[in-house]
C-alpha cells in the first residue's frame, strides 16, 4: 500500500503562491477601483480645464473667428504680441492693480484680522467679522455698479460729501490716474475680507503660550508681534500672497462694471484685453497668445515666490 | 458580468462592491450627461399625442428704457398659437449696436438655436458677414401682401439701408435720427428764445453759454449733453460740419480730414473750455434732463419714451446745429431678420411679419420709442401726439438723413473711436493726439479688412453711406 505524504515544502509553497495570486487578485481590483472613483472628477478636469488648455495652444496657431472653421497661420499671432503697442499698456496696467491690488488686500487683510482677534465682547466680534466679510459674499457685478453711482465725478455721492466740506469733486472714474486708484480701491474693499479670514485662521492657530512666555520675557508688543506672529503665520501669508496675486492678475468683473476699461486704455487689463480680442474682435487665435503670456508669467512669478519663500516662510 | 452574477446570486453587497458599482453608476451618468440631447419627436404615433409646436427663438433689445417689443410679442404668443415663441432680450444700454452684434455672434458660435433676429444697420454689415441672416427676397416674392407694403409703405431709404449686395436682408421695422431735444421751461427762464430751425455752431454756442449755470456744486445746470461715444451720437455732430470719421463707403479712416478734428475741439470745448457740458463718461442725461439740470441733449425719438414716463412734458425738438453744407441728420434703420440657420423658416417668417406689422407699430409709436418705418403709422395722428409740439421733424428730417456709418468691422472701429474720444473728454490728449491714434488703430483693421486677414474677411461691403433722394 503505497501512501502519499504530502510535501510539507510543497504545500507551503502552493499556498504561498495562491496568497500572492490572491493578494494580486486584490490588489488589481482596489487600482480598478480607485481609477473608477478618480473617473468622473478626471472627466470633468479633462473637458472643462485640460481640453480648453489644450485647444488654446493650437488656437495660438490658427485664425478662428468662431464661426468660421480655423485656419492654420503658423506663427502670425504670436508675432502680433511684439508689434501690439496696446498689449505693453495693458502689461503695464496689470502689473500696476497686481502690485498695489496684492499689497493693499494683505496688508489690510492682516490688519482687520488682528484687530478682529483682539479680545472685545461676542456680539461686536460677530458684527464686525460678518460686515467685514460681506462684500465678498456680494457679486462683484452689483457692488461695482453701485461703486460707480458712488463715483461719478457730477452727481456721484462721493463728490457730493466732498463738495459739501469744500474740496473740489475728484474725476475717480473719467481721469486715467483716478480711474486706476478708484478700480484698485474698490478691489480692496471687496477682498480684502476674504483675506482677513485667511489671516484669522491663522492667527488662531498660534499657540497662546508663546505670547504668555514671551510676555514673562518682558516682550514688548512689537517684539511679539515681529518674532512670533509674522514668523508662525508665514506659511499662511504666503498662501494668502499667492492666491490675492493670482486672483489680481485675472480680475475682469470688477474693471468691466467700473471703467470698462477706460477712459482710453488706463484700466484695461490683461484679462479684459482677452476677452475683447476674443469676443469682440473674434480672433480666438491671437486671444490664446496673449492667453499664453499672461500663463507664463503667472507660472514664473508663483515659481519665483515659491523660491523667494524659503528665505521668509517658516513651516516649523 | 460575473461580479453582477454573483450579486444577483447571492442578494447581497459587500462594502467594496457597492463602492464599485457606485462608480459605475456615476461615470455611466456623467458620460450620459456629456452626450448629445435627443430632440424629442415632434410626429405623432398615432395615439392621439399632440404634435410638438415648432420653435422659433427671438433675439432682440430691450431698447430704452420702455420694452417696446413686448406687447407684439405676447399678442404672437396669443395668435400664432401653434409656434412656440422664446425670446431672448439683450441690453444694448452697455455696447451699443457693437456690443449687441457680438453677443448674437458668441450666441450662435455657443450652439444657440437663434430664428429671428433684430438687428439694426450698425450690426447688419457683421451678421451678413458671417452669414448669420438669410436675404428675405424669397420670402417677400412668395408673399405679395407683404412685398406691397415692403415696397410701397417703407421709405427707399429705409428699405434700402438694410439691404446687402441688392439683397433685402431685414424687414424694416423702426428707424431713428438725431435732434436736439430742448427744456422750454429752463429757456423760458433765461430769457433765451427756442432755436430756430437752420441754427448754427454759434447760435448754438451762444444759448449754450446762455443757459448754463454751472459753479461746481451739487445744482449745476449743464446747458448741453453729448453721447460721446457712438457712432450715432457722433454723426450728428459731424454730418453737420459735412464730415464723416469713415470715408463714403466706409471702407478707410477720414480721422485725419480737418473736420473731423475741427468737430471734436468744438465738442471738447464745451466740457473744457467754456465748461457748459459735463464728460459724457458716467454722465446719466436721461434723469438730469428730466431733473432740470440740463438744458440741452441730443437724441432719437425714443427718448420720448423717457418723458412720457416721467411725465415730463416742458420740451421741444429741434434740428442739430450745423457747421457746414446742408443742414444733416444720422439716420439708422433697424429690422427683423431671419437667421439663415433657422430650421423653421415659413415660421420664422410669419413671426416676422407678426412683429413688423401695423400693430406692434403703432405700440411702439405710442410708449414713445423708435420712428416706425410703415409711413402708414408715421402719418397717423398719434405719431404726433406721443411727443412735443416739434414733433414732425422726426419723420421729415429723413430728406436731410444720411445713413450711419455702418462698416462690417464696426464692431471693432466704434469701440476705437469711443476709447480715444474717452481721452479727449477728459482732457488727457489733445483731439490732434488723440485722432492720430485713433486713425492710426481704424487704418490698420480696415487694411486687414481688405486684406483678409482679419475675422470679417469674406463678404464684400454691400451697404453704403446713402443720403435721401427725396424724389424716391
Amino acid at each position: 500500500m503505497l501512501t502519499t505524504v504530502a510535501d510539507p515544502y510543497q504545500t507551503s509553497a502552493s499556498a504561498g503562491k495562491q496568497r500572492i495570486s490572491r493578494w494580486r487578485t486584490n490588489r488589481v481590483q482596489e487600482v480598478f477601483a480607485g481609477y473608477l472613483f478618480i473617473t468622473p472628477a478626471f472627466i470633468s478636469l479633462f473637458i472643462f480645464l485640460v481640453a480648453p488648455i489644450l485647444a488654446a495652444f493650437v488656437l495660438i496657431f490658427m485664425r478662428y473667428d468662431v464661426l468660421s472653421p480655423p485656419t492654420w497661420v503658423g506663427t502670425y499671432n504670436l508675432s502680433q504680441i511684439i508689434n501690439d503697442a496696446r498689449l505693453r499698456d495693458v502689461y503695464w496696467n496689470t502689473l500696476r492693480f497686481v502690485v498695489f491690488a496684492t499689497l493693499f488686500n494683505n496688508v489690510l487683510g492682516l490688519l482687520l484680522a488682528m484687530g478682529v482677534n483682539r479680545a472685545m465682547p461676542s456680539i461686536i466680534k460677530y458684527l464686525l467679522r460678518t460686515a467685514l466679510f460681506f462684500p465678498v459674499l456680494t457679486t462683484t457685478a452689483s457692488l461695482a455698479l453701485v461703486w460707480n453711482f458712488l463715483l461719478t465725478q457730477d452727481r456721484g455721492v462721493v463728490n457730493y460729501l466732498l463738495q459739501q466740506i469744500g474740496l473740489a469733486p475728484v474725476p475717480w472714474l473719467s481721469s486715467s490716474t483716478w480711474a486706476m486708484v478708484s478700480v484698485v480701491m474698490f478691489d480692496v474693499w471687496r477682498a480684502c475680507g476674504f483675506l482677513m479670514v485667511i489671516y484669522l485662521a491663522g492667527l488662531q492657530a498660534i499657540p497662546e503660550v508663546l505670547y504668555e512666555a514671551a510676555s514673562i520675557d518682558g516682550a514688548s508688543q512689537f517684539q511679539r508681534m515681529r518674532y512670533i506672529t509674522l514668523p508662525l503665520i508665514s506659511p499662511t501669508a504666503f498662501f494668502a500672497i499667492i492666491i490675492s496675486l493670482i486672483g489680481a492678475a485675472q480680475v475682469f468683473d470688477n474693471v468691466w462694471v467700473l471703467t470698462g476699461g477706460g477712459p482710453g486704455d488706463a484700466t484695461r487689463i490683461v484679462v479684459l484685453y482677452i476677452y475683447e480680442i476674443g469676443f469682440k474682435r473674434f480672433e480666438m487665435g491671437y486671444a490664446a497668445a496673449v492667453s499664453l503670456t499672461l500663463f507664463v508669467i503667472l507660472i514664473a512669478l508663483t515659481l519665483f515666490q515659491f523660491r523667494l519663500s524659503r528665505r521668509w516662510v517658516h513651516y516649523d | 458580468m460575473s461580479g453582477l452574477n454573483e450579486f444577483m446570486e447571492k442578494r447581497t453587497l459587500s462594502r467594496r462592491e457597492l463602492l464599485r458599482w457606485t462608480a459605475f453608476a456615476s461615470t455611466g451618468a456623467l458620460l450620459a450627461a456629456c452626450a448629445p440631447g435627443v430632440a424629442p419627436s415632434a410626429t405623432s404615433d398615432g395615439g392621439g399625442a399632440t404634435p410638438a409646436k415648432a420653435k422659433v427663438r427671438i433675439v432682440a433689445t430691450t431698447q430704452m428704457p420702455i420694452d417696446q417689443w413686448q406687447p407684439a410679442i405676447e399678442r404672437a404668443v396669443e395668435q400664432l398659437p401653434d409656434i412656440d415663441l422664446l425670446l431672448t432680450q439683450t441690453n444694448i444700454s452697455e455696447g451699443g449696436w457693437a456690443g449687441y452684434s457680438d453677443r448674437i455672434v458668441t450666441q450662435i458660435a455657443g450652439g444657440e438655436q437663434l430664428d429671428v433676429i433684430m438687428i439694426a444697420i450698425e450690426g447688419l454689415g457683421l451678421l451678413t458677414d458671417k452669414k448669420i441672416l438669410a436675404p428675405l427676397d424669397d420670402y417677400f416674392l412668395a408673399d405679395p401682401a407683404e412685398k406691397e407694403i415692403l415696397d410701397n409703405d417703407i421709405h427707399p431709404v429705409l428699405r434700402e439701408m438694410l439691404q446687402v449686395d441688392g439683397k433685402q436682408m431685414e424687414y424694416p421695422f423702426s428707424w431713428n435720427n438725431m435732434v436736439m431735444y430742448y427744456n422750454t421751461a429752463i429757456f423760458e427762464e433765461a430769457g433765451v428764445e427756442p432755436p430756430s430751425r437752420d441754427w448754427n455752431w454759434e447760435d448754438f454756442l451762444d444759448t449754450c453759454l446762455k443757459v448754463a449755470n454751472v459753479k461746481g456744486g451739487a445744482d449745476d445746470r449743464y446747458a448741453y449733453s453729448f453721447w460721446g461715444s457712438g457712432m450715432f451720437g457722433m454723426a450728428a455732430w459731424y454730418f453737420n460740419n459735412d464730415t464723416s470719421p469713415l470715408n463714403d463707403t466706409w471702407t478707410e479712416s477720414n480721422l485725419t480730414d480737418p473736420k473731423v478734428a475741427e468737430t471734436l475741439q468744438f465738442l471738447a470745448d464745451l466740457i473744457l473750455k467754456h465748461r457748459v457740458s459735463p464728460n459724457p463718461q458716467g454722465w446719466e442725461e436721461w434723469a438730469q434732463f428730466h431733473a432740470g439740470h440740463l438744458a440741452m441733449r441730443t437724441c432719437g425719438r425714443w427718448c420720448i419714451s423717457g418723458s412720457l414716463n416721467e411725465g415730463f412734458t416742458t420740451y421741444d425738438l429741434q434740428y442739430q446745429p450745423h457747421r457746414a453744407g446742408p443742414i444733416k441728420t444720422v439716420a439708422g434703420t433697424d429690422g427683423w431678420g431671419i437667421a439663415s440657420a433657422t430650421k423653421t423658416p415659413e415660421e420664422a417668417w410669419a413671426v416676422t411679419k407678426f412683429l413688423s406689422n401695423k400693430d406692434a407699430s403703432i405700440d411702439m409709436t405710442k410708449s414713445g420709442g423708435n420712428i416706425p418705418a410703415l409711413r402708414s403709422v408715421a402719418e397717423m395722428p398719434l405719431f404726433a401726439e406721443y411727443g412735443p409740439p416739434n414733433t414732425a421733424i422726426f419723420y421729415e428730417s429723413l430728406d436731410y438723413a444720411k445713413t450711419v456709418p455702418s462698416p462690417k468691422n464696426f464692431n471693432i472701429v466704434d469701440p476705437i473711436l469711443n476709447r480715444h474720444y474717452q481721452t479727449i473728454w477728459n482732457g488727457e490728449k489733445s483731439v490732434e493726439e488723440a485722432l492720430a491714434a485713433a486713425d492710426a488703430e481704424v487704418r490698420a483693421e480696415m487694411e486687414k479688412l481688405q486684406a483678409g486677414r482679419s475675422s470679417f474677411a469674406g463678404v464684400s461691403v454691400g451697404a453704403v453711406a446713402m443720403a435721401c433722394d427725396c424724389a424716391q
